[in-house]
């Protein structure tokens, strides 16, 4: 039985770490559309398409983040 | 790169890879006809990775290359008048570098955007194991209500539209679910953001083809694959189908033709071309099925089978003179021309100016015809050589150069074209080849080759690509990608005004981009091949096969064969034909005259026909035999059964095998043209030839067969055959006389032939003294045309010696 606590808090560490690449990502997102935007070189469409990007990112990081809290609280109880 | 074209049209050209010699970046930056920021943009750039800001600023090498090794660079160039200005509505130079540097900025963006989607399907991935994974269900029970919570966030995790999207993914649960949500039209945020790194790299390739978005019709559909617009997506391709034909749309959409492919591929309902869609956006792998149904390559690729084979061949008198007689990027490339796509290849051995003899195997594209015909150059082979570590082309490669006697550790240098250069490319990454030869070079022209990986890191590999031409592309990767796939190659892929496929992926139209608008990349190859500059020592051609060839005859003339003493020697029989022609023609002739001749060898009466006696000429033109090439004309008397004679079954029997067959032609005349035939064949078969000039042609619709020398015409038959009927080929049993003895003798034969019913063909006969003009003349042949030709073009024989019979 201790093993599942572990498999799960797993889970949990992985998505934590999800959470921040996903968060990483809405950044070099919004750095690559600043820098296309500054050197000119950006197609009218692009900001608009990554700033939905952006905050897509912004939301999956908040999902993972909610699902990793949920699955180290689910692994603490199933521990106890 | 620079370079322009005789009609000043100007080339545009994405050269990187290896580090230029220092000598060669000072002599770039100088020479006239070269723009001052070409110069920077021609520079091979050193091979690494971009940072991962994706700034180039400040990264510049003295010449001007960007430092760091930025995987693409576009440019265009030009012979520019010296002080600069744009020649012939030309854009301007500064222009021309700005835009090199834009779309060098935006397929930078476009590399980080394919990462961040990888990042993003990577959390979908983990998400998706968690929402999966029995243990964390199994444990429900112990925490019910935790439990819930966790399993509900996990489920929003992969299904908010706000965040990942549909993000199912990974396992084999969740590839079944993505499949399903592909279906239904559910998109992932990882797939989006691949489709902006995908409309990135298209809005790239446009800076350099402006045609791409200026063109109402190709910006049309380029939009709406972008905008996932499906109907829309398809009235475009058939308005630019209609509009300009399907060679016209593929070859002005080949620039992005990957990109397009993909993107609609990604977007679409249909889950099988995803993972194809995928590789070719994120520059992972070969795209391993095609991006339109989702066909697997590689389940295409496995049809091709076969050990390979490799058959020494002797190219024709005037091939040889085409041949390159000095090594050079562009002698090996026209020799490939040369060679043509005959399912040949060449290997030539050159002696350096070290003196050390090196060898060049050079191996043209694609062979016409049957997707599979026998040859490893077939369709099939284009395709298995590209998706393939190995296939039959490079099978029978390797067997070629094992035959050709490179010693071990020799070195050698690759040269391809086309599924060529894939060919050549799975040579240089067999381990067990590179351990026996020593692989130098590799020089692939109009290839996919992406991703090969030579097995010797030292081996030096040049890619040569027009964006125009499809073929390269096949690989998922093309003008739009933004990956440094093979850092260390040297790449040069460039655009010429000949936006048309397939002219652009000939090799020809390669060789003339080489010879006249791409100096610079020509001497960089070459200067590589230095070892290899020199006087050709050797040329050998292989016919190449998907297996190993069967004898030569097999299995018709694999057959028993003994010696026969003759007075030219000993000689093995039966004479065995491996290839030859031949004509029969039938003829009404007099009949009285027939008999005479007739008279006294027992055999006889002619067959008749309306009344008339039945002779027959019959000419074989035997082009390769065991007593060497001869040609042979005979004059016969068509006769019954020497023993049973029957007017009306003797025409079944006529066409009946040899071995079965009782009526025969009794010849009365025959003509060879060496002296070898005619002194041994009394010998052997009884007829006493003479030697004359003889001239026999047969082709499925026309003959020529003309006895004797101008002057001393013995008869000639030449027109058209008519229509023909294909049939077998026709076995010849002959009968003639030898010391007073009859003698039957077959000619037993195995090919395609013709019998021609209508034959307008006419024999004319000579006044020459030669019996067998005599005869004709008696027959009352001159003139004549015949009721029935049998004619065969190509065929096999077997001679064995005549057998004497006893006829009371």
């Amino acid at each position: 039985m201790p093993a599942v606590p572990q498999a799960i808090t797993a889970h949990a560490k992985v998505l934590r770490s999800d959470a921040r690449v996903l968060a990483e990502c809405a950044e070099r997102l919004r750095e690559i559309g600043a820098r296309l935007d500054g050197d000119g070189v950006a197609p009218e469409w692009l900001l608009e398409t990554v700033n939905a990007h952006i905050a897509a990112c912004t939301a999956a990081s908040a999902d993972l983040a909610e699902a990793a809290t949920r699955l180290h609280v689910y692994a603490d109880r199933v521990r106890r | 790169m620079s370079g322009a074209d005789a009609s000043g049209n100007h080339l545009r050209s994405d050269v990187r890879g290896e580090a230029a010699p220092a000598e060669d970046a000072a002599a770039e930056d100088t020479p006239a006809g070269i723009f001052p920021g070409e110069g920077a943009m021609a520079k091979d750039a050193p091979a690494g990775d971009l940072p991962t800001g994706g700034a180039l600023a400040g990264n510049t090498s003295a010449e001007g290359a960007p430092a760091g090794g930025a995987p693409a660079q576009s440019t265009s160039a030009g012979d520019a008048p010296a002080e600069g200005a744009p020649a012939g509505g030309a854009p301007a130079p500064g222009a021309l570098a700005e835009s090199a540097a834009a779309a060098q900025l935006l397929r930078t963006a476009a590399r980080e955007l394919s990462e961040i989607g990888v990042a993003i399907q990577e959390a979908s991935v983990h998400a998706t194991a968690a929402l999966t994974d029995g243990t964390v269900l199994g444990a429900l029970p112990y925490a019910p209500a935790e439990g819930y919570r966790a399993q509900r966030a996990l489920l929003r995790v992969v299904t908010d539209r706000r965040g990942l999207g549909y993000a199912v993914a990974g396992g084999r649960l969740g590839a079944l679910a993505a499949r399903l949500g592909g279906m239904a039209g559910a998109e992932s945020l990882a797939v989006l953001v691949l489709a902006t790194s995908l409309r990135l790299r298209i809005t790239a390739v446009a800076l350099d083809h402006p045609e791409l978005v200026d063109d109402p019709l190709l910006a049309r559909l380029i939009g709406a694959v972008g905008a996932d617009r499906d109907i829309e997506s398809v009235r475009a391709l058939r308005a630019l189908l209609r509009d300009r034909g399907a060679v016209r749309t593929l070859s002005e959409l080949a620039p992005v033709f990957g990109e397009v492919l993909a993107l609609r591929a990604l977007l679409d309902e249909n889950p099988l071309n995803d993972t194809a869609a995928w590789l070719i956006a994120t520059g992972k792998g070969y795209a391993s099925a095609d991006p339109i149904i989702g066909m697997s390559n590689r389940a295409v690729a496995v049809l091709d089978t076969g050990e390979g084979g490799a058959r020494r061949l002797e190219p024709a008198p005037a091939e040889v003179t085409r041949l390159s007689s000095e090594g050079s990027l562009l002698g090996f490339l026209r020799n490939i021309g040369a060679l043509g796509t005959t399912g040949r290849v060449l290997i030539q051995s050159v002696a350096g100016p070290d003196g050390v003899v090196r060898h060049v195997v050079q191996a043209p594209g694609m062979r016409s015809g049957r997707p599979d015909n026998g040859s490893p150059q077939d369709l099939l082979g284009a395709f298995s050589s590209a998706v393939l570590d190995s296939g039959p082309y490079s099978r029978a490669l390797i067997k070629a150069v094992d035959d050709f006697g490179i010693p071990p550790g020799g070195e050698i240098a690759l040269v391809g074209h086309s599924a060529g250069g894939a060919a050549i490319m799975n040579l240089a990454q067999d381990p067990e080849f590179c351990a026996r030869y020593t692989v130098t070079h590799a020089v692939a022209v109009g290839s996919p080759v992406d991703f090969k990986k030579p097995a010797d890191p030292r081996t030096w590999i040049a890619s040569v690509t027009n964006q125009h031409d499809i073929i390269p592309t096949l690989d998922g990767q093309g003008a739009g990608g933004c990956f440094d796939l093979h850092p260390g190659w040297y790449v040069v892929d460039y655009s010429d005004p000949t936006h048309l496929f397939p002219i652009c992926h000939s090799i020809e139209r390669y060789t003339a981009n080489l010879a006249h608008d791409l100096p610079e990349a020509r001497d960089r190859i070459d200067r590589q091949l230095t070892p290899y500059r020199g006087p050709v020592t050797r040329s050998q051609a292989y016919l190449l096969s998907d297996r190993d060839p069967h004898p030569e005859g097999f299995p018709f003339l694999t057959v028993p064969t003994y010696p026969a003493a003759t007075s030219r020697g000993t000689l093995e029989l039966p004479v065995r034909c491996q290839d030859g022609s031949a004509l029969t023609a039938y003829f009404a002739a007099d009949p009285g005259v027939a008999a005479a001749l007739l008279e006294g060898t027992g055999l006889g009466p002619a067959v008749q026909i309306a009344g008339r006696a039945l002779v027959a000429v019959h000419a074989f033109w035997n082009r390769r035999t065991s007593l060497g090439g001869y040609r042979e004309v005979h004059l016969g008397i068509v006769v019954h059964d020497p023993w049973r004679p029957r007017p009306f079954r003797v025409w079944p029997d006529l066409v009946r095998r040899a071995d079965r067959r009782r009526s025969g032609s009794f010849l009365v005349g025959s003509v060879v043209d060496t002296d070898t035939v005619s002194a041994v064949a009394p010998e052997i078969w009884g007829c006493e030839p003479s030697v004359v000039p003889l001239d026999v042609a047969v082709t499925a619709r026309s003959a020529r067969v003309v006895v004797g020398g101008p002057d001393s015409r013995l008869l000639a038959f030449r027109g058209p055959l008519g229509p023909g009927i294909p049939a077998g080929a026709w076995d010849l049993v002959g009968y003639s006389r030898r010391e007073g003895a009859t003698l039957r003798s077959c000619v037993e034969t195995r090919g395609r032939g013709r019998a021609h019913p209508a034959p307008r063909a006419r024999l004319t006969v000579g006044q020459a003294a030669h019996p067998m003009a005599r005869h004709l003349r008696e027959l009352g042949l001159d003139g004549a045309r015949p009721l029935l030709c049998l004619s065969t073009v190509a065929h096999q024989t077997l001679r064995a010696a005549a057998v004497p019979m006893r006829i009371t």
